[in-house]
């Protein structure tokens, strides 16, 4: 029986969103789940992770309490438990963490590992991701001792399938070593990061400046969405980097992508073109963008954003 | 039935358009046909859309500098027309001519004095005056980076420039060719896009209409080849009028660059559009304070001609053809970064591919065909952006002449400018002519 | 000794570039090939710091095809001060080129600090830097949005999910994965270039490095175009009315809401 580990990412004590498609991922017929969790709250998911259909959770921590946010010793912690549980593969979310954590734990086992997963076949040991920014799919197969998988988030449907947990505490014997997290600056932070959001409105060059970026966040706070930017209005310094969707910014793979007055350059679809449903808004019927999404409206995105925030306000009132 | 016209133009491209609006102006009920969603969206939609007045020939000038004074006048050219887009704006950044071994600048001189031109003859000192970021030391012949040669330090100097005010750029090509559709339709004149003209019908050598590719004909006595780069096409769809033409016409690919401006000068502000033959190459400003950089077509750069209709369809040869090559990007910005040498060359290509409809001599076709009724303004070799509004008035002209029964092979129709006293044979360009030796066989016409 | 920083660059395709797939695993590469853009920040941040250390060495380093030889070409015209060139056929996986990258690095001199850029965006591994450090046995930080080194320890802050940062000290030698938030590349001038032609580059054969037997590795058994299925379909009619379409098709036929 395949023992199968899944890297549970959480935040604030609430397990991630996507985490529950990458655990529908990681399932197959004979395969014993296990769900690692690190901020120490293992009992607190219990409910939700046995709904998806983890059998056991292993709570990871130090022997003196659970382990600080430190990217080297939450992998070096992992890689232990791996080898403690007999894990042949672990599967993961390709956010912000997972991009820090499960490569320090590919580096520390020498054991294979692809990151941005579309799809994986955990038995033959393969699996899809993109190449050549998204412009073609490459299948891989991974050799070695334990496989690693990291997911992007929201490709695969979460399913639920309900089993009964065990939890286990696992103590690593980890100190801090030479890499040190002095702070963490989360000030700057706002809500869902765009690569795990499930609703995402983004702005491009037609919203002239920073300010007009403030109908996008009206529209969002109604749709529970993140704001993204393309590449124009990030260069043009209108909003920070971190908001910035395409090749050089976060691949995202929403549920839903509303594009507003977004061309659509090549390295824009790169970090998009897998979202679920594509909405495009646009005075320029034939922008790329238009011709390759799902719904377009060709329109001024300023008169067709607060008419959409007003209608969805009413809308997800009444429904 | 056939819905039945006047006129068929086959395009809706920044020629296209304006030969429509003068027949619609004459009475002709005119449809433009065009592949693309809306005009100007083929090859037009990349054009640099340069207005200055330096052309080899004293004909050429006094065409361009006929163009310059529409591009001026836009709104009253338009006849006042609306268009919800806006109307697209003519950017007077005025136009430097490098003097150089590459380009005859003494016969560019010598026909704007007699056009009557409006220039200044610069001196070296004034010219960096003028453009600060500019090293006028002389670099001729043109090369290419991979050529050890290109790396030599320069020994001489150019002489000055020919400094021509009134030039400059149109800040949105597809919009002025929207502009010109609009403008048309106020005539009564049609438009239909997304087709693809598969056959010119004819009958006893008299055109009779265009057959699309969703098998509906449209009738007209008068069909005109605007297709641009596929103009070879067209021409060779209408039964006898590609064998009938002396000088042929054939896509060739063409690459424009955009570099960013050296940091603390306002190119975009203050920059003047040049025309660089030292380095075979011509530079305007662009939005986001760019250098957008085209070529001169030297002879040591390569030529490609592809099958145009690959080449939309994105697939030519390697999956190069429509994309800029990092060769030709390399050759273009280093060579301006000769003339400005604080220039910052970024290492991934920024720019424009797309295909100019070049004739054998560089100059276009203007004219009628060995079909009765068939009409060609074709061959446009990347150098008659500036002209469309006067080509669309001279060719509304000729063809009205040759329906009334003119024959212009054997005495060639005579167009008289609107606005430069001067008449000019249309028989200049004329596609029996042999080749013209007087061109400069690249973009400059 | 000077001290001693290493870059490691990659030459991938423009992001533009249309790619053709030629057998299972190979594409055409007679395409526009670019420094990885995430590069540049990385030797942007190598030769500032540079002329902040005084007695300092740039060395680029890249894995690839001989045509590779181009990009490092760019990395000396943005400042290096020479090159390596560890010559392969087909690219080897993250496993392999960390292994060969440790080898090259340590033949030429001994690291005092190693930039890499935070991904390539070919094949957006987001892995050699870590494998790297862990081959050295030194830290490594990724997707670093800032820098400083005082004496042998490096502070960084290394860019985590939604804008939010995490500060990290390091002992030197480390490997630094630059984000794009890092600093603001400068492009060569001509001269800059003109110099770059006459720097020296090392050329190494992949097969005279030891690198072992990796106990691991990741194939590319096959590539596939990726095809878009989406029918557009643009919604007509005045605004208000396109709108209220569009909610109702995103609720009933998309149910995405």
């Amino acid at each position: 029986m395949p023992r199968i580990g899944v890297f549970i990412e959480t935040r604030e004590g609430r397990i991630k969103p996507a985490m529950s498609g990458v655990i529908t991922a990681a399932r197959g017929p004979n395969h014993e789940l296990y769900g690692l969790v690190l901020d120490g709250r293992a009992a607190d998911y219990k409910a939700q992770l046995q709904a998806f259909g983890i059998h056991r959770i292993v709570d990871v921590a130090s022997p003196t309490g659970p382990l600080g946010w430190n990217p080297d010793t939450w992998a070096r912690a992992i890689a232990l438990a791996m080898r403690e549980f007999g894990l042949e593969a672990l599967f993961g979310l390709t956010s912000a963490m997972g991009k820090e954590v499960l490569p320090r734990i590919a580096a520390i086992l020498d054991a294979p590992l692809l990151m941005d997963c579309l799809r994986v076949d955990v038995e033959k040991r393969t699996a899809e991701k993109s190449q050549f920014s998204g412009k073609t799919t490459g299948v891989f197969k991974l050799n070695g001792a334990h496989c690693l998988y990291g997911m992007r988030p929201n490709v695969i449907e979460a399913i639920p399938a309900p089993t009964e947990a065990k939890i286990d505490a696992f103590q690593a014997p980890v100190t801090e070593g030479a890499l040190i997290v002095e702070a963490l600056r989360l000030e700057a932070s706002r809500g869902v990061d765009l690569t795990e959001a499930e609703i995402i409105i983004s702005g491009g060059r037609a919203m002239q400046n920073g300010d007009n970026f403030r109908i996008l966040r009206e529209c969002a706070e109604v749709l529970g969405a993140s704001v993204g930017a393309s590449r124009v209005a990030v260069d043009a310094g209108w909003v920070p980097h971190s908001m910035q969707v395409g090749q050089t910014g976060k691949t995202v793979s929403p549920k839903l992508y509303i594009a507003c007055g977004i061309s659509g350059s090549v390295q824009h679809f790169a970090g998009m073109k897998t979202s679920g449903v594509i909405v495009a808004i646009n005075t320029d019927p034939k922008a790329v963008m238009m011709q390759h999404c799902d719904y377009g409206i060709a329109g001024d995105l300023f008169e067709v954003v607060p008419i959409l925030t007003r209608q969805l306000k009413a809308s997800l009132n009444h429904g | 039935m056939n819905k039945k016209y006047d006129a068929i133009i086959i395009g809706a491209g920044v020629i296209g358009c304006p030969i429509a609006y003068e027949l619609a102006k004459m009475g002709y009920k005119t449809l433009n046909v065009d592949k693309n969603s809306d005009a100007g969206l083929g090859s037009t939609a990349a054009t640099c859309a340069i207005i200055r007045a330096h052309y080899s020939t004293e004909d050429g000038v006094a065409m361009a500098y006929e163009g310059m004074k529409y591009w001026k006048d836009w709104e009253n050219y338009l006849g006042g027309v609306k268009d919800e887009k806006g109307l697209a704006k003519f950017m007077n950044t005025g136009s430097i001519l490098l003097k150089s071994k590459g380009h005859d600048w003494r016969k560019v001189k010598k026909n704007y004095d007699a056009v009557g031109v409006q220039y200044e003859d610069w001196s070296v000192e004034r010219v960096v005056k003028a453009a600060p970021v500019y090293d006028l030391h002389e670099h001729w012949p043109v090369r290419r980076p991979e050529d050890s040669e290109f790396w030599n330090e320069s020994t001489g100097m150019l002489e000055g420039a020919l400094y021509c005010p009134e030039g400059g750029y149109v800040n949105d090509p597809v919009l002025s060719t929207h502009n010109m559709m609009r403008a048309t339709q106020a005539h009564g004149g049609e438009f239909l896009f997304n087709v693809e003209v598969v056959a010119v019908r004819s009958e006893a050598n008299q055109v009779k209409g265009i057959t699309l590719k969703d098998g509906s004909q449209f009738d007209a006595p008068v069909v005109v080849n605007v297709a641009g780069p596929h103009s070879f096409k067209i021409n060779q769809m209408a039964k006898g009028v590609w064998e009938g033409c002396n000088i042929k016409t054939k896509a060739l690919r063409h690459e424009v660059m955009h570099c960013p401006s050296p940091e603390g000068y306002n190119y975009y502000g203050d920059g003047y559009h040049t025309s660089d033959a030292d380095l075979g190459i011509y530079y305007r400003p662009e939005v986001g304070n760019m250098f957008l950089i085209g070529s001169e077509d030297p002879k040591c750069d390569p030529k490609v001609y592809p099958d145009p209709d690959d080449f939309y369809a994105g697939k030519g040869g390697a999956g190069e053809d429509n994309q800029l090559s990092e060769a030709q990007w390399k050759a273009q910005c280093y060579r301006l970064g000769r003339r400005v040498p604080t220039l910052r060359v970024p290492n991934q290509p920024r720019g424009v591919v797309d295909l100019y409809d070049c004739s054998d001599d560089w100059i276009p076709i203007y004219d009628k065909s060995d079909m009765k009724g068939f009409y060609m303004a074709i061959g446009t070799s990347g150098n008659q952006y500036k002209n469309a509004p006067v080509v669309g008035a001279m060719m509304a002209e000729l063809i009205d002449a040759c329906q009334k029964g003119l024959d212009h092979d054997a005495n060639p129709f005579q167009y008289k400018l609107k606005y430069l006293p001067r008449s000019f044979n249309v028989g200049f360009f004329s596609r029996k002519r042999e080749i013209n030796t007087n061109s400069s066989f690249s973009v400059n016409g | 000794m000077p001290f001693k920083i290493y870059v490691c660059v990659k030459h991938v395709p423009d992001s533009a570039a249309n790619i053709t797939i030629l057998d299972k695993t190979r594409i055409e590469e007679k395409i526009t090939f670019i420094i990885n853009p995430f590069d540049e920040n990385a030797i942007e941040e190598a030769v500032q710091l540079r002329s902040k250390v005084g007695d300092a060495e740039v060395v680029a380093v890249t894995i690839g095809k001989p045509a590779a030889v181009e990009t490092l070409r760019s990395a000396m015209a943005m400042g290096a001060d020479r090159g390596i060139h560890v010559v392969t056929g087909d690219p080897p996986d993250s496993i392999a080129t960390a292994r060969a990258l440790k080898a090259a690095i340590l033949a030429d001199g001994a690291p005092d600090i190693i930039f890499t850029g935070k991904g390539s965006i070919d094949s957006e591994g987001f892995q050699t830097m870590f494998r790297l450090g862990a081959a050295l046995g030194v830290p490594a930080a990724n997707n670093v949005a800032s820098f400083r080194l005082e004496g042998r320890t490096a502070t960084v802050e290394s860019e985590l999910e939604a804008g939010g940062r995490a500060v990290i000290r390091m002992p030197l030698p480390c490997v630094i994965g630059a984000g794009k938030a890092l600093n603001k590349p400068r492009y060569p001038i001509l001269p800059d270039i003109m110099k770059a032609r006459k720097k020296p580059i090392r050329t190494v054969p992949m097969e005279s490095l030891d690198i072992g037997t990796p106990p691991a590795s990741v194939q590319l058994i096959e590539l596939r175009p990726f095809s878009d299925r989406r029918q557009a379909k643009l919604i007509p009619g005045p605004v208000e009315k396109a709108v209220e379409e569009l909610v109702r098709l995103l609720r009933e036929e998309a149910k995405v809401i």
